[in-house]
């Protein structure tokens, strides 16, 4: 049915929720950039003057170095989720439905649970009396410290985020007809070969889609790193949620919000360029 | 299965799964288990930690009072917001629909911790206090996503034809929304639904902002229980969490195609 | 010097459950033959080529290449080359390096790869096209670029799996021809997978009939249509008419069949030892029909019998009869559409000829 019509069916039915977001999502993130041109005051939060000194200070060392470590974790992170997400999509997208019903429950049920709940599990993994440790020592072995480092971090953030990586590339790798995968072989590769010929270029797409979208979540991530990360080796996220809560620096926590958030836009858009160009070279145009 | 795949494939994927659950397992198996300190495998097996969890009045209110709550309203008004969205971009054809598309689904690309701090700014510079309320519209920004792409996908595969033809036997437009459409999006809607009280109800990152004294939710207690260094009781908090999505997970699997909306 | 046997295929059986499995399957291919593998859907030809391929394996049986065993090596290391129902390019390259996939893996120098390919491509007329991607081909280019990337490989067989079901009839007809050629020229050895008896016969040194994952019958196209083994073959390849009856008399001129309706047929001389039951099937194909206006001649031998046209199919060429004969049975012939037959019309009497030969006895 085409309703281009003079009664405007569709701006009733999209309205509410646009204006909702207009509210609840721009005015908000608007209300940001403004903060962020505030100087910070220790006593009224904020003074009248505009200035720029909140972008300045991002160039502090310590700013410096809090985003230097945050972009590498999270490169690491999303590193670490290809390696290991990449065979899980790809038996996924190959497995008899049952199998990949199932596969996809598990896969997909402890990302709804919270993520405290899962770093919870982990600090009990990973603590000093924890059940690696418990194990290290019953093998003779002294305790070692797992908790509170980058590492333990990375873990967390691994283990959260490989879905978000599992799921695009899974739905790439399912648009490959599987009698591409039996020619390769036919032709003489063995497995690893077909791999990296066929469904590595083949579902480039979906592996860009899910680095984004790993990345982006990792970088912002907050609860992982607050609960098993250094104290002293903090993620954006952290400090933004001090900024906010603790220290009300709001201009502060609002100028280091917007690089995020540009930083993340950039990455979309990078994304999605290389999204297309990829699709184009597999597609042959 | 066609093509042979290598033999390290299935061990590999044991292992990532085992990898992935590990933490969910433990948590369960140490909500059951006798000892006040965090232990693996557990001693014996107990409901201690779950009578606990019932006795203590703050996680009680947590979870009945506030997550709950605001997850059973996020999910109705989500999917009333986010059906008639869906219906207006999916059925109409108009200028920058598919730049409004991408407007509606833009919460899901915004880090939830900025969304979390944006909406606290807002709220103190509009001087409005942290509540039940407050919590809830910020869960409506992250939830109805979810609805409208469930929706959609719904309408995609529905022929719009089946409204033509019910009009064409007498009913009006709406009838035939309310008496064609709405019971074939009927599995959507509940799959959109469960979603959103999902995403609601394990949120942390918006709910850390916008938690007050009176609307602290479930994970934000069991947040500040861990930094207190809390007692197994969040461990049962945690298992009947599990609990509850998982099973709610397994009825969206039993209805409608999981991956379409994640 | 007989030609030697490429291919062995025996006692092949794939149980996929306790009620469903194909086999055994037993034949031979010999060096340089078009051997087809023809049936319905669902009767295991495409099983038996996946097998020989490699992607499934056999639950029970053989297959040996030019004497070795073959069963027993992964897909990627057996000599075959496997042609696919939707030709399986690969859509990120082109069709040089299509062709060049398997050179590549086999680490061949630049310089050879592109000698081959350019001689393989000048084979399959499509020289030319090298630097094209698959989507920018027709079907049927695109199909010479699947057969050229197995062929350049050099492989001892070459396997077809229902290449031509995706294209048009026209298109369908002319790839068929070009694929008689360029086996004929090559000498090849080929097995091909269809559910068309058409291109079956027209293709191939000898076809081999499937039905519920057993085969029926192996044998030439003129043997598989003249003397089919079973009712299935019979029915399966070709027009038929099929009467039942019971054997009355048997002898060197012909064995006498009455049938419940009260004909006596002479039919072809059993030459297969003797029935178990009196009971059998008779094979008429339609065009060894001879009508004619009723009070004609016949030969010595020859059936006769009255029936009277039910309906005309004018199919331009042919016309196809259906006819009533007088004990009720419904009887399909295919005349040409000249001379007498052109003022047919239904309702008429006619006359119907048929020599001994071509009735043929089938177990029921």
């Amino acid at each position: 049915m085409d309703h281009s019509g003079a009664r405007p069916i569709w701006a009733f039915l999209t309205g509410p929720y646009a204006l909702f977001l207009l509210v609840l999502l721009l005015v908000p993130f608007a209300n940001i950039a403004l903060y962020s041109l505030h100087p910070y005051s220790p006593t009224k939060v904020f003074l009248p003057e505009l200035t720029f000194d909140n972008y300045r200070k991002i160039f502090d060392l310590y700013y410096v170095r809090l985003f230097g470590r945050t972009l590498r974790l999270g490169l690491i992170t999303t590193a670490a989720s290809v390696v290991l997400g990449y065979p899980l999509a790809y038996w996924l997208a190959r497995a008899r439905p049952r199998w990949q019903a199932a596969g996809l429950f598990l896969l997909i049920m402890p990302l709804m649970v919270s993520a405290v709940i899962r770093v919870f599990g982990w600090i009990v993994i990973l603590g000093r009396k924890g059940l690696v440790n418990q194990a290290l020592v019953t093998l003779g072995l002294e305790p070692v410290k797992l908790l509170y480092s980058e590492t333990a971090v990375v873990i967390g953030l691994v283990n959260i985020f490989v879905p978000f990586m599992v799921l695009p590339v899974m739905a790439a790798i399912e648009r490959i007809s599987p009698s591409l995968e039996e020619a390769a072989q036919n032709l003489g590769a063995s497995w690893y070969q077909m791999f990296r010929g066929v469904i590595l270029p083949l579902s480039l797409p979906g592996l860009i889609s899910g680095c984004l979208l790993v990345y982006s979540l990792s970088i912002s991530a907050f609860v992982t790193p607050a609960l098993m990360g250094n104290p002293r080796e903090r993620m954006v996220g952290q400090q933004i949620y001090d900024e906010v809560l603790v220290s009300f620096n709001w201009p502060g926590a609002a100028s280091l919000s917007l690089t995020l958030v540009l930083i993340t836009a950039a990455l979309i858009f990078g994304a999605l360029f290389a999204t297309r160009h990829a699709g184009r070279q597999a597609k042959g145009l | 299965m066609s093509a042979r795949s290598p033999r390290l494939l299935g061990p590999f994927v044991i292992a990532t799964y085992l990898g992935l659950l590990a933490p969910l397992v433990v948590v369960i198996a140490v909500s059951l288990g006798p000892s006040a300190v965090f232990e693996f495998p557990p001693r014996g097996l107990t409901l201690h930690w779950f009578e606990a969890f019932f006795a203590s009045p703050a996680f009680v209110t947590a979870f009945f009072r506030v997550s709950l709550l605001v997850g059973l309203l996020a999910a109705t008004l989500a999917t009333v917001l986010g059906t008639s969205a869906a219906l207006g971009l999916v059925r109409f054809r108009f200028f920058g629909r598919e730049a409004l598309e991408t407007f509606f689904l833009a919460p899901l690309l915004v880090p939830e911790i900025l969304l979390g701090a944006a909406l606290y700014l807002f709220y103190a510079r509009l001087a409005v206090q942290a509540s039940i309320w407050t919590l809830l519209c910020g869960h409506l920004v992250i939830c109805t996503p979810y609805v409208i792409r469930s929706v959609t996908a719904g309408l995609v595969g529905l022929d719009p034809r089946l409204e033509e033809a019910a009009m064409s036997l007498g009913a009006t437009r709406v009838q035939a929304f309310f008496k064609v459409t709405l019971p074939l999006l009927r599995s959507s809607l509940v799959s959109g639904a469960i979603f959103a009280f999902i995403i609601s109800f394990s949120d942390i990152n918006l709910a850390l902002f916008l938690s007050g004294p009176q609307s602290t939710s479930l994970p934000v207690h069991i947040f500040s229980q861990i930094q207190w260094q809390g007692d197994p009781t969040i461990a049962a908090a945690s298992s009947m969490q599990i609990v509850v999505i998982g099973l709610l997970i397994l009825v969206v699997q039993r209805i409608f195609r999981l991956r379409l909306v994640v | 010097m007989p030609p030697s046997i490429e291919l062995q295929v025996s006692g092949l059986t794939k149980r996929y459950s306790p009620q469903v499995s194909v086999g055994p399957i037993s034949f031979e291919v010999q060096e340089g033959e078009f051997f087809s593998l023809l049936g319905p859907s669902g009767c295991g030809k495409t099983t038996t080529l996946r097998c020989i391929a490699g992607f499934e394996a056999l639950s029970e049986g053989s297959i040996n290449l030019h004497g070795e065993r073959l069963d027993d090596k992964p897909p990627h290391r057996r000599d075959v080359g496997l042609v696919f129902q939707n030709y399986a390019l690969f859509p990120h390259l082109t069709v040089f390096d299509n062709i060049a996939f398997g050179l590549r893996l086999r680490r061949l120098g630049k310089a050879e790869i592109a000698d081959r390919v350019g001689r393989v491509l000048q084979l399959v007329d499509l020289a030319g096209m090298a630097a094209r991607f698959p989507a920018q081909l027709s079907g049927g280019q695109q199909q010479r670029v699947a057969i050229a990337r197995s062929l350049v490989l050099e492989p001892r067989i070459l396997m077809f799996d229902e290449p031509l079901s995706n294209l048009d009839l026209k298109l369908r007809i002319q790839m068929r021809e070009e694929l008689r050629n360029l086996q004929r020229r090559l000498g090849k050895t080929s097995i091909y997978v269809t559910h068309d008896q058409t291109e079956a016969l027209a293709l191939s040194d000898r076809i081999a009939v499937l039905s519920h994952g057993r085969i029926e019958q192996i044998g030439t196209p003129a043997e598989i249509y003249e003397r089919p083994a079973s009712a299935f073959v019979a029915e399966f390849i070709g027009g038929s008419n099929m009467l039942r009856g019971r054997i009355v008399e048997r002898g060197d001129a012909g064995t006498i069949v009455a049938t419940k309706t009260g004909l006596r047929l002479r039919c072809r001389p059993e030459l297969e030892g003797k029935l178990e039951t009196g009971e059998v099937s008779i094979l008429l194909r339609p065009e060894r029909i001879h009508v004619q206006g009723p009070g004609g001649n016949a030969l010595p031998g020859q059936n006769r019998m009255t029936a009277r046209i039910a309906d005309i199919t004018y199919l331009g060429e042919d016309l196809h009869l259906s006819l009533d004969l007088a004990g009720g049975e419904r009887l399909r012939a295919s005349v040409k559409n000249a001379n007498a037959a052109r003022g047919w019309t239904p309702m008429q009497s006619v006359e119907l000829l048929v020599d001994t030969a071509d009735l043929r006895i089938l177990r029921r």
